[in-house]
Order: C-alpha cells, then sequence, then structure tokens
C-alpha cells in the first residue's frame, strides 16, 4: 500500500518507466538515478520517461538525495507506511504507481548498484518494446558468486519452467505492463515475498507467462551491497527457496507439462568489452564446519523427510575429509524434489525446521562445487552447471511422480 | 514427419545429414549460406534448424541471433568442428550443439531432445 506520495513534475502518463525500489540508501540512490535519467534519455530519446523511487519511509535523507540527483527526467517518490520494510513492498508500491501511468516499459534498478552504466536502461527495456515479456541481465559473474542461483535457482527453475534463464533472480529486470495484472494479484502475500521472495515471484511469474524471455548481456560485474554474516545468508536461503516451493504448488498445473527445457533470446550482444569478474573468497572450511554441524541438529530430520537411501549417503558424505569433499549432484537434485514435496504438506513451522535442515546441505553442495571446480575456468564452470541442469531435467519424471503420489496420499 | 532445415556450406555435410536424417525419418530440407536464411525459413516453415557455425561469409553465430530473434522458439542445434564457440556468449541461444562427425548419433538424438520439448501453451 503506498502511504505517501510525492509527484512535484506531475506526472500523469509515462511510457518508459524506472522503479528504483530502496530502504536508507541516502549513500548511492543520486548515483544510481542519475545514471538511470541518462540511461532513459540516451536510449528512448522523444518516450516519455519517469523514473519512481519507491522507498520504505527511509530517514537517512533518501528522498531527498532522489530528488536532487542529476538529471531532467520527471520523477516520483511513493513510500510504504512508517516501520514496514522490505523490498517485495517497494516493488508492489511500484507496479501500482506505475500501473497509473499507462506505460509500455518497465524497469527495476536496485539503488545500492555501485557500477550503473547508462547501457543498463537500453539493455533492460530495449527487448520490452521489441515485444519480449521479462528482460533478465546477464551480469559477469565469478564461478563462485550467487552459489544459490547456481545450485538452486537456475537447476530447478529451469527444469520446472523449462526455460534456461541463468540470472533469472539478479535483482534488475525489464518487463512488459502485460505482467502487471499477475505480479498486483500474487496467488498469496507473506512475509517472503516482502523481502527477497519477491524476486522470485517475478522470475516465476514471467517464465509461467508464455510471453518471450530474453537474456540481455550487461558486460560488466553488478557491484553491490552483499549479503553479511551467516544470518543473513539463513534469511535469504529460506525466502528465496521456501518461495520457489510456495509457487511450485501454484503452478503444478504448469511445471507437469513441461519436458526438457529451450533458451532464451539474447540482447546487448553487440558490446564491444567485457570486464572479468570481480574476485569472491569462498571459506571452504567454515563451509566444511557448518555442513558438519548440521548432522547434529538435523540428521533425524533428514532421516524423516528423505528416507531411508538418502540418509546413508549423507553419512558417507560426512567421512569425506575436507580436501576430497563431495556432493554428488544426483543426491542434491534428489534432496531438493523431495524437499519440494514434504515441504508441501507440511505446517508453518515444520517448513521453517525443513528449511533450517536443508541450508547445511545446500552449503555441503556448494563446497563440493567448489572443489570440483578450483581448477577450471569460469566457462568450464559454467559447462559443468549446466551438465547438472540436464541431470535435473532428465529426472524431471521423478518429481512429478513424487509429486503426485504425495496427491494421492 | 518433422521438418529439418539443414544449413551448411559443406556439400558432403548436406549431403551426408540428408540422407543419415532421411532414413531416420525425417523430411530434410537444405540451405549453403545464410543468404535469406530467415526467408526461407518463413516460407519452409522447417521445425528444427542445424546450424553450422563457422561458413565462408557468414557467422552461424550472428545467424543463431537472428533466427531466436524472429522466430523465438525455434530449435536451433549448432553445428560445429570445433567447441571453441562456446567461448561466445551468443552460443547460449542454441537449443544444443554437436561437434560434425560422421558418426551422426549424438545429432540425432539432440534433435530428438528438441522435437521433443514440450512448453505449455
Amino acid at each position: 500500500m503506498i502511504f505517501y506520495e510525492e509527484n512535484p513534475a506531475e506526472i500523469v502518463e509515462a511510457d518508459a518507466v524506472v522503479g528504483i525500489p530502496s530502504s536508507n540508501e541516502g549513500e548511492t540512490i543520486a548515483m544510481t538515478t542519475a545514471q538511470v535519467d541518462k540511461g532513459l534519455l540516451e536510449s528512448f530519446p522523444g518516450m516519455r520517461c519517469a523514473i519512481i523511487n519507491c522507498d520504505n519511509n527511509s530517514s537517512d535523507g533518501t528522498r531527498e538525495a532522489f530528488f536532487s540527483a542529476p538529471g531532467s527526467v520527471p520523477r516520483l517518490y511513493v513510500s510504504s507506511e512508517p516501520g514496514s520494510r522490505g523490498k517485495g513492498r517497494n516493488l508492489h508500491n511500484f507496479f501500482e504507481r506505475a500501473a497509473r501511468l499507462n506505460p509500455k516499459v518497465l524497469i527495476v534498478i536496485e539503488a545500492d548498484i555501485k557500477n550503473i552504466s547508462p547501457i543498463w536502461i537500453r539493455n533492460l527495456g530495449t527487448p520490452i518494446l521489441k515485444g519480449a515479456g521479462f528482460v533478465c541481465p546477464l551480469y559477469v559473474r565469478h564461478k563462485y558468486e550467487a552459489t544459490l542461483t547456481s545450485s538452486v535457482i537456475y537447476p530447478l527453475f529451469r527444469c520446472l519452467y523449462g526455460r534456461r534463464v541463468r540470472q533469472c533472480t539478479a535483482g534488475d529486470y525489464g518487463f512488459s505492463p502485460k505482467l502487471l495484472d499477475s505480479y498486483l494479484n500474487p496467488p498469496f502475500w507473506g512475509q517472503m515475498l516482502d523481502n527477497f521472495g519477491i524476486d522470485i515471484f517475478m522470475g516465476n511469474v514471467a517464465l509461467t507467462s508464455r510471453l518471450p524471455i530474453v537474456q540481455s548481456v550487461m558486460g560488466i560485474p553488478k557491484v553491490h551491497r552483499q549479503v553479511e554474516g551467516d544470518w543473513q545468508l539463513s534469511v535469504i536461503f529460506h525466502e528465496v527457496v521456501g518461495t520457489i516451493f510456495d509457487l511450485m504448488q501454484v503452478y503444478d498445473g504448469f511445471w507437469q507439462q513441461v519436458k526438457w527445457s529451450k533458451p532464451t533470446a539474447l540482447f546487448g550482444t553487440d558490446l564491444q568489452e567485457v570486464e572479468t569478474p570481480l574476485p569472491v573468497d569462498i571459506n571452504t572450511k567454515r563451509l566444511h564446519e557448518m555442513f558438519l554441524e548440521g548432522f547434529n541438529k538435523y540428521f533425524g530430520l533428514w532421516e524423516q523427510v528423505y528416507g531411508p537411501t538418502v540418509a546413508p549417503k549423507l553419512q558417507e558424505i560426512r567421512s569425506i575429509e575436507l580436501q576430497h569433499f563431495s556432493f554428488p549432484a544426483q543426491l542434491w537434485m534428489t534432496i531438493l524434489f523431495d524437499s519440494a514435496v514434504a515441504y508441501r504438506r507440511m505446517s508453518s513451522a515444520e517448513r521453517i525446521s525443513l528449511l533450517d535442515g536443508l541450508l547445511p546441505l545446500y552449503l555441503g553442495k556448494v563446497l563440493s562445487y567448489v572443489k570440483k571446480t578450483e581448477r577450471m575456468s569460469l566457462q568450464q564452470a559454467e559447462e559443468h552447471i549446466e551438465n547438472e541442469c540436464v541431470m535435473f531435467e532428465e529426472n524431471k519424471p521423478y518429481i512429478i511422480r513424487v509429486w503426485t503420489k504425495g496427491e494421492m496420499g | 514427419m518433422p521438418k529439418i532445415l539443414v544449413v551448411d556450406d559443406e556439400e558432403h555435410i548436406r549431403l551426408l545429414y540428408s540422407e543419415e536424417l532421411k532414413e531416420a525419418g525425417y523430411e530434410v530440407i537444405t540451405a549453403e549460406n545464410g543468404y535469406r536464411l530467415l526467408e526461407r525459413i518463413e516460407e519452409e516453415k522447417p521445425d528444427l534448424v542445424v546450424l553450422d557455425i563457422k561458413m565462408v561469409d557468414y557467422n552461424g553465430l550472428d545467424l543463431l541471433q537472428d533466427i531466436r530473434n524472429q522466430f523465438y522458439d525455434l530449435p536451433v542445434i549448432l553445428s560445429t568442428a570445433y567447441d571453441t564457440f562456446k567461448e561466445d556468449m551468443k552460443s547460449i541461444a542454441a537449443d544444443f550443439y554437436v561437434v560434425k562427425s560422421f558418426d551422426l548419433t549424438e545429432l540425432k538424438k539432440k534433435i530428438a531432445m528438441a522435437l521433443e520439448t514440450r512448453l505449455p501453451g
């Protein structure tokens, strides 16, 4: 719900609308807004443009920084009520306010990006004007960056919904107003959609919309605020994976019909220079410790949820030293599929426990990926992930079988 | 009978693919380069394209972008002598790739998978 609005330019209509969700982003939003402004003027000359800052009632001068950023594109500020937090609420306000402007193209750019370039606006917006429904960026990423995407989101989305979208939840998107109705009327709304689940929701709706999806080559890494500490990792993991599992129930009629997967169209392949990814430090010792700690807390749960064939395999992995650590992709796939099925029939409290218990297994899978790919180039690591995705697709009949068996039970 | 368009500038490859794929139960049409390829696809409406990456005067990866932009869901299998093309990001718009060989087992497997691919709507 929009609690407060400032529309000094009295914007009533706009063809290209960029939303910048924020929560105390006073330090970065001026630079982001200036680059968005420049990108809109360069990419869409002659079109009516607007920038909307959808904020969480920030107290650090975000609103003032947004309005005072250099540029000439008309701006509008909306805020959720005091005390409410989360990108999801901000984006809901963006959808609501932008819908009233009768736009032809909508773009979302996160406020904390430190290296945004005006060309991002062209790359996220132009394919929509050419008929695409949803545009995802393809940032330059280190092989160890976004491991939740590589290990969970990409293989699951691809296997379930049949479209190969590598960075479907990168946080920045272009989309068609045709998706606004679905975005404004989600099948459910909860705490997870208020926060990190919103990116999953947006991507998931796009994947099931039957509208063309385009991946846009951005040519550079996205430099923004990083996840801080184990606590935030746990929150993100819960909200992302929980939202995927929630939406699997909503869209099961869709994904049960999907067989194999298809690529998307690409945009931005004309970029002359592509930067190298930023270095990522991975603490393998800590990952190993967190995986092993999971046995003390969750082994009973794992036996109960994943059955008698998985538990002994986990015990076997437990006995492998860090140096030779390996978590088979086939086992990880079975665990993810079985988790989705179990989640479906659990109470809210049981679901939290299930996701708590899945987190150390995910960290074990990440550790295994790091060990397997440590001597690989980025391209070889990508091929490794692609091969795992094919394995997920080959095992699609398994998830359909256990899912429908759950229905009968 | 699914119709396959083979685009390759080497005549012996076009002949090999045509004969083997016809034997496998497909209707096969060929093109020796990318000239008027999009118009050809529009007219002939193939169910799948097997596309050579390196042709004289034509870059298969650029043709792939053109095909994907105009025929979003048309399956395209890249056919190549070398797998260095994977370094080019444009290749991810292909459904599959195969390394050229006189044994077409892999190509036939990929064709079957591409034609079996099913998305609602």
